[in-house]
């Protein structure tokens, strides 16, 4: 199997249309962690807190019956910089996690390639956090929820053939993976709200 | 294994767990039918027509009753007799008050619905049945312990497997939290007044409510997937000694739990700590037992090929992982003065309720019945298109109930600069009609399923007997 040591720039993009080749590409490769962490994983941290500065600061937090929520611009900029810590940690600990499960479902271990997996899962994510322009809570709800199903096709296919493994086993090791995303999504709602009751964030009556 | 053995005592009594998994079926389609129906009822009130016994107040805990009550119970009595008989390699103690069990349970489901459509209702939640159907659920809950414990007492083997532990633990906690929740005067055959009044009330109606959740829907699954797991993928527990282990910390830690549904409410502020404290503590068995599952599935790869049910065990683990965790988190006081209230609740219900819950269930039937049919499955793509359409409404769902729920926290706090409300309770429910909408959605999805799931199972148990298995034969026990 041949080893190359970098990718095409454009590969989270390319997943968008042709995830099988992109699959069979990252299975011959071994991605260096470096430089999938700094060319891919802290840009796509960093965009959606970016997203939603711009459209917190445009329009406000719309959440059906309110008016428009703004939020003072130095709040909002916290809020921002807590909001990419939150996903940089979530991305960089998925990879983590993946690469511990590698060893129960004989998957591949280097964690480049588990930073590569990351990537690929975090892409559509990331592409619909463009409806972050307009933070309006359900539109962004209604817009993630197929950027959701991609990225969960991505998962479910990706990783037997990314990770040289089987395909049931790739479901195992996906099932247990999504179990994890699951308690990190839920965890970030947690620690959001967490920290508006103490006054992180919108100013709320506690 | 199978033969045709005629005499009752020799073999197996798997007719009444058919009975028993057939009526279950039943009602997770009725009760999840009627759960979709007043997920429409909010988003269209006129849906009632004007009948009080089509208004939300009366379909909700029936919807809630059928689902716990009708579809949970009839499972776990159903896979609690099934796999008690092959963990004691004896056949059933008193089988003819395992049948009484199986009928009875289903009359007083049926009886106890049409009283709660009527509007006869205790005003307790999970335990709206009036007096006279708390004392015919104890009648048939002490029967379905002495046929159970009676199984166990005349076991062929020493050791009483975990599973019949987490069973035991269902049938002797829920005892004992109903016959105390449920202690009333009657003032007529249809009212009755509760034993304790004001903040007691509360008390014990949460410690009851909670631990429902904790010793029927978590303690009595385990008990499923300690036995169905194992079987399904043909490999023993991961960990035997982490799953006695879980037990008893499960046991031990649950019990303390049910305050964190008063926080911020008029009972003693250390209560609620209490509660908040050990909901914490919980975590650690509950993913104990999560990883244990996780283990013992990971080597059964192959399995996976021609097994449409394990995929459903596997994917049940994960929302476990999820509810068990979420669980503890919402009882934290900075984030539940947040979430209490709001449909955050109801999507950490329903991500226990249809992603945990319904999806093991779904598993071992899949399993199960072509067991019991002897024969394989009638369609093996139905279920794996039944595996997607479960996921898929099991995710909507919790993803439109987070929208809402974080929204109405946040506009329910919101104060202006005198320090008054900004929002009415009324405008804020009317602004969330969007993500009633979505979970009408989430709903049809997921009762689709289920009714794949019903057409699937009927096909493959239709025109077939039972098959009769012997218990193996095992030396006579030793004194110990």
């Amino acid at each position: 199997m041949k080893q190359q040591t970098t990718l095409a720039p454009w590969f989270p993009l390319r997943l968008l249309i042709s995830p099988t080749k992109v699959f069979n590409e990252l299975a011959g490769t071994r991605p260096d962690p470096f430089v999938m962490f700094f060319k891919y994983l802290v840009w796509f941290a960093l965009i959606p807190p970016f997203l939603a500065y711009i459209g917190a600061a445009t329009f406000g937090w719309r959440l059906g019956a309110a008016e428009p929520l703004f939020l003072p611009a130095g709040d909002l900029l916290l809020v921002n910089m807590l909001y990419f810590a939150a996903l940089l940690f979530g991305l960089v600990s998925t990879a983590v996690i993946s690469q511990w499960m590698a060893s129960t479902y004989g998957a591949r271990q280097s964690i480049g390639i588990h930073f590569a997996l990351v990537t690929i899962i975090a892409g559509p994510l990331v592409v619909g956090s463009l409806v972050h322009l307009y933070p309006h809570v359900f539109i962004n709800i209604l817009a993630f929820i197929p950027a959701l199903i991609w990225s969960m096709f991505l998962l479910f296919r990706g990783i037997p053939v990314v990770l040289r493994i089987t395909p049931e086993r790739g479901m195992l090791m996906a099932s247990a993976l999504i179990g994890y995303l699951l308690v990190a999504a839920v965890s970030l709602l947690g620690i959001t709200v967490a920290l508006w009751s103490r006054g992180i964030g919108p100013s709320i009556g506690v | 294994m199978n033969t045709t053995a005629t005499k009752s005592n020799l073999y197996y009594h798997d007719r009444v767990v058919t009975v028993l998994v057939a009526w279950s079926i039943v009602w997770s389609v009725l009760g999840m039918a009627v759960g979709l129906y007043v997920a429409a009822e909010l988003v269209w009130p006129q849906l009632d027509f004007g009948y009080p016994w089509l208004s939300y107040g009366r379909l909700r805990p029936l919807h809630t009753n059928v689902v716990v009550f009708g579809f949970a119970v009839s499972a776990l009595m159903a896979t609690a007799f099934y796999s008690v008989q092959r963990t004691s390699h004896v056949p059933l103690f008193a089988p003819a008050l395992a049948w009484f069990c199986c009928i009875a349970w289903q009359l007083a489901i049926v009886a106890g619905g049409l009283s709660l459509l009527a509007g006869i209702n205790a005003s307790k939640e999970y335990a709206e049945l009036e007096w006279p159907f708390d004392i015919a659920i104890t009648i048939v809950w002490v029967c379905f312990a002495i046929v159970f414990f009676g199984t166990i007492a005349k076991r062929k083997i020493q050791p009483i497997y975990v599973s019949n532990w987490f069973y035991g633990g269902l049938i002797i906690v829920i005892a004992m939290l109903h016959i105390v929740n449920s202690l009333a005067m009657p003032v007529t055959l249809t009212k009755s007044y509760s034993l304790f009044a004001g903040a007691p009330d509360a008390i014990v109606q949460w410690w009851y409510g909670h631990n429902a959740v904790g010793f029927l829907l978590t303690g009595g699954f385990l008990g499923m997937m300690y036995y169905f797991l194992p079987k399904q993928a043909g490999r023993p527990i991961w960990s035997y000694r982490l799953s006695i282990v879980a037990f008893w910390a499960f046991t031990y830690s649950y019990i303390w739990a049910g305050p964190h549904h008063l926080h911020f409410n008029a009972i003693p502020d250390w209560v609620q700590s209490l509660g908040m404290v050990m909901s914490l503590i919980l975590l650690a068995p509950s993913w104990a037992t999560m990883i244990n599952g996780i283990m013992t599935v990971s080597g059964a790869h192959a399995k996976l090929k021609t097994d449409p049910a394990l995929k459903f065990i596997v994917l049940s683990l994960a929302f476990y992982g999820l509810a068990t965790f979420e669980g503890p988190m919402m009882a934290i006081k900075s984030v539940n003065i947040v979430s209490h209230f709001t449909d955050w609740t109801i999507g950490h219900v329903h991500s226990g309720a249809l992603g945990w819950n319904a999806m093991i269930t779904f598993g071992t039937f899949y399993f199960l019945v072509p067991k019991l049919a002897g024969r394989d499955l009638y369609s093996v793509k139905l279920a794996n298109i039944h595996f997607w359409l479960a996921l898929a409404g099991t995710m909507l769902y919790i993803l439109a109930m987070w929208g809402a729920g974080v929204s109405q926290g946040l506009l329910w706090l919101s104060l202006d600069e005198i320090g008054e409300l900004n929002f009415s309770f009324k405008d804020i429910m009317g602004s969330m009609a969007p993500y009633y909408g979505l979970r009408v959605v989430a709903g049809v999805l997921f009762l689709s399923g289920t009714l794949l799931l019903a057409f699937n199972l009927f096909k493959t148990l239709q025109g077939q007997k039972v098959v009769r298995v012997v218990p193996p034969p095992v030396a006579a026990m030793e004194a110990a």
